[in-house]
């Protein structure tokens, strides 16, 4: 195990390790500038920017692929190394258009922010600027802005390495080099967004955020990704206005430091636009909105004069709710209404076990694990699903509560689902999302607005049996409820709304958090 | 569709076995697959190439869009290469291959002239200093010691 001293710390890294890997053991990665080099990647060592000073050596060193030797002496904050980089960073900037301004990556861009500490401030280039293309369309989800590319080939190392699928390179040669994708076929792999996430510049951006917010004007809060059972680890980026982005978080046990673009999109459904706001009560003809409270009041009702015959309520669960949600109705479900009827919706029985090698997994679920765990604790595991179809034909069901989903595009059989459903004499549907189908369904129903896992604190457990327990970032509909607070309401307990988010998340309490930081 | 003659095939197949690295062998390929399509390289023809190397289409790309020996664009029957550099350049090898332009009727480096016969460039240094300035036509050897008249005659002499 060599050891070093790196601006006076002495620090054991692992044999083979670089100097750049003592940085961010060091948890130091801000003090060196870097726009090549990613953890996650193989080392290009293109940029020239994360120069040090070796003790001995008399001419600076990168970091980024310079091995760690016994006793070395390293510093990054001497006059040399500062004098390389801020020079180095003016090579960036010659044919660098500096249009901060309407970029979509300012704020967290590290160009900017390297400028802002190593910069010349008064450029002495008096050639014009190279042209380049400019919003080149680069497939369904990214967009390319050549004349800010630095070529770090970071998103060409990308492409390369982790999806394997090279649709990104480097073309032309000197200073009319510019990335691109070989006859500008378009880059739609599940994986392109990140390409956006890893560029240190504004070269690549996403089409779905561009433009829409500045980066500053948005609070970030950690969460997972529900759209799979894998969990990635997300940041999720909002505002008032509702939530904006989500963007990986790196955990080498879940993900990596990737996510899928179909997980990107599963900030839409979380929205007010797509989300059922009230409880909804239909009754033929007649239609009744309330507050969410007051329709699990009247759903606990159906529920109570089904009773005289528990046999005749059922609960039908999908695997979108968290472990201390499954463990609060499920137990209900035994104890106070005393039914055992309660079976698992799997939403996609086709795609179930299907794995992309990468991340993303046909179980479109972030706790089908965690659901069938409660179920097997309370031993309702062996329910198989056409027990309920036959229940549900031969009008045994008196009141159906379904836990439904929290996101209604990963459940392509909803309209088959709610036919089926309706054939009990009450329904009582909770789930996030509004929907035209579920609306239309001709028995009586109550929809209750649930929240969303950004929404509560809860765990989750993925595919592989990883706990993760993630926290309320922000409240979208802050009357809607959790299935524990139904479940308490079904059993007639005091309901406790202590589930508001307290402002959590790491900077949420900051209006402005500018200068945020990409690298 | 381009595609490669069999003895291409044969000759891109041996060339992979050739080298350690078989991006190695993208070069020759290339230069094979020029030969084979009228002196140019043509998207259709990289996506060929990228199938029968086992190589992505961008590798290649990239390696054909580096080197100014692969023309990126259709060319004449005779594709002429001024050299430029110093020496050449110092001796009228840029003046020289504008004429040549201006006679055959072609606007600048890279287009075609009408009967589909010549085409222009300006290279870098041939290596030939002494006898400047330069021209290469095709791959064939080099025309040296130039004047107007000269490099016309030339010209005029190819079928």
């Amino acid at each position: 195990m060599p050891k070093c001293t790196i601006n006076g710390q002495e620090i054991e890294v692992k044999p083979g390790a670089t100097i750049m890997d003592a940085f961010y053991q060091m948890d130091q990665k801000e003090k060196i500038a870097h726009y090549c080099y990613h953890p996650a990647l193989s080392i290009a060592g293109v940029c020239r920017l994360c120069m040090v000073e070796i003790e001995g050596n008399p001419r600076l060193q990168i970091a980024c692929n310079t091995v760690v030797t016994e006793g070395m002496k390293v510093n990054n904050d001497s006059e040399k190394v500062k004098e390389a980089v801020k020079w180095g960073m003016d090579f960036h900037l010659i044919n660098h258009p500096l249009d901060c301004p309407i970029c979509d990556q300012a704020g967290e861009c590290g160009l900017q922010d390297q400028y802002m500490a190593y910069g010349k401030y008064d450029p002495e280039m008096a050639e014009r600027k190279v042209k380049k293309r400019k919003v080149v369309d680069l497939g369904p989800r990214v967009v390319l802005d050549s004349e800010r590319c630095i070529l770090c080939s970071r998103c060409v190392r990308f492409t390369e390495e982790v999806t394997k699928t090279n649709e990104l390179g480097i073309f032309n040669r000197g200073d009319r080099a510019e990335i691109g994708t070989f006859e500008d076929r378009p880059l739609d792999n599940n994986y392109s967004v990140n390409t956006v996430d890893i560029c240190p510049v504004g070269a690549l951006t996403s089409k779905d955020f561009r433009f829409r917010q500045r980066v500053w004007l948005l609070k970030d809060a950690e969460t997972i990704c529900a759209g799979c059972s894998t969990g990635c680890n997300v940041d999720v980026y909002f505002n008032k206005e509702g939530v904006f982005r989500l963007k990986p978080r790196p955990n080498e046990k879940v993900n990596g430091h990737w996510m899928c673009d179909v997980g990107r999109d599963t900030y839409k459904p979380l929205n007010r636009d797509a989300r059922l706001l009230d409880a909804r009560l239909s009754e033929g003809s007649k239609v009744e909105y309330m507050i969410p409270l007051m329709g699990a009041r009247k759903a606990a009702e159906w529920v109570r004069e089904a009773k005289a015959d528990p046999k005749s309520v059922a609960l039908v669960l999908t695997g979108q709710y968290s472990n201390e949600e499954y463990e609060a109705i499920v137990s209900t479900f035994k104890a106070d209404v005393g039914s055992d009827r309660i079976f698992h919706w799997v939403n996609n029985p086709e795609t179930f076990e299907k794995f992309d090698g990468l991340l993303f997994r046909g179980d479109r679920n972030p706790n089908t694990k965690g659901l069938l765990q409660a179920m097997q604790r309370h031993g309702s595991l062996n329910n198989t699903w056409n027990e309920l179809v036959a229940a549900l034909e031969s009008g045994s069901v008196g009141t159906l509560v379904v836990a439904g989903p929290l996101d209604l595009s990963v459940f392509p059989d909803l309209g088959e689902k709610l036919a089926s459903f309706a054939k009990a004499k009450r329904v009582v549907w909770l789930s996030s999302g509004r929907s035209d189908v579920v609306d239309a369904c001709p028995s009586p129903l109550i929809q209750i607005p649930m929240r969303t896992h950004v929404e509560k604190t809860g765990t989750y457990v993925n595919h592989a049996g990883i706990a993760q327990t993630v926290h309320a970032a922000l409240a979208i509909v802050p009357k809607a409820l959790t299935l524990s607070e139904v479940a308490d309401v079904i059993a007639g307990r005091d309901v406790k709304r202590g589930n508001a988010p307290a402002g959590v998340g790491r900077r949420a309490q900051n209006e402005f958090t500018a200068h945020r930081g990409a690298l | 569709m381009f595609q490669l003659s069999d003895e291409g095939k044969a000759f891109v197949k041996k060339q992979l076995a050739r080298y350690e690295q078989k991006e190695s062998a993208i070069i020759p390929s290339l230069y094979r697959v020029q030969d084979e399509n009228g002196g140019w390289v043509s998207p259709e023809a990289i996506d060929h190439l990228s199938e029968l190397m086992d190589i992505p289409a961008s590798r290649i790309q990239e390696v054909m869009k580096f080197y100014t020996m692969f023309n990126q664009r259709p060319r004449g029957k005779y594709h002429v290469q001024v050299c430029t550099t110093l020496t050449c350049g110092m001796l009228g090898g840029r003046e020289l291959c504008s004429f040549l332009m201006k006679e055959h009727g072609v606007k600048g480096p890279g287009e075609v002239s009408k009967d589909g016969k010549f085409s222009f460039s300006h290279v870098e240094c041939l290596g030939s200093c002494d006898t400047a300035p330069v021209m290469q036509i095709n791959r064939e050897p080099y025309h040296e010691s130039l004047t107007e008249e000269k490099a016309l005659k030339i010209l005029k002499e190819l079928k």
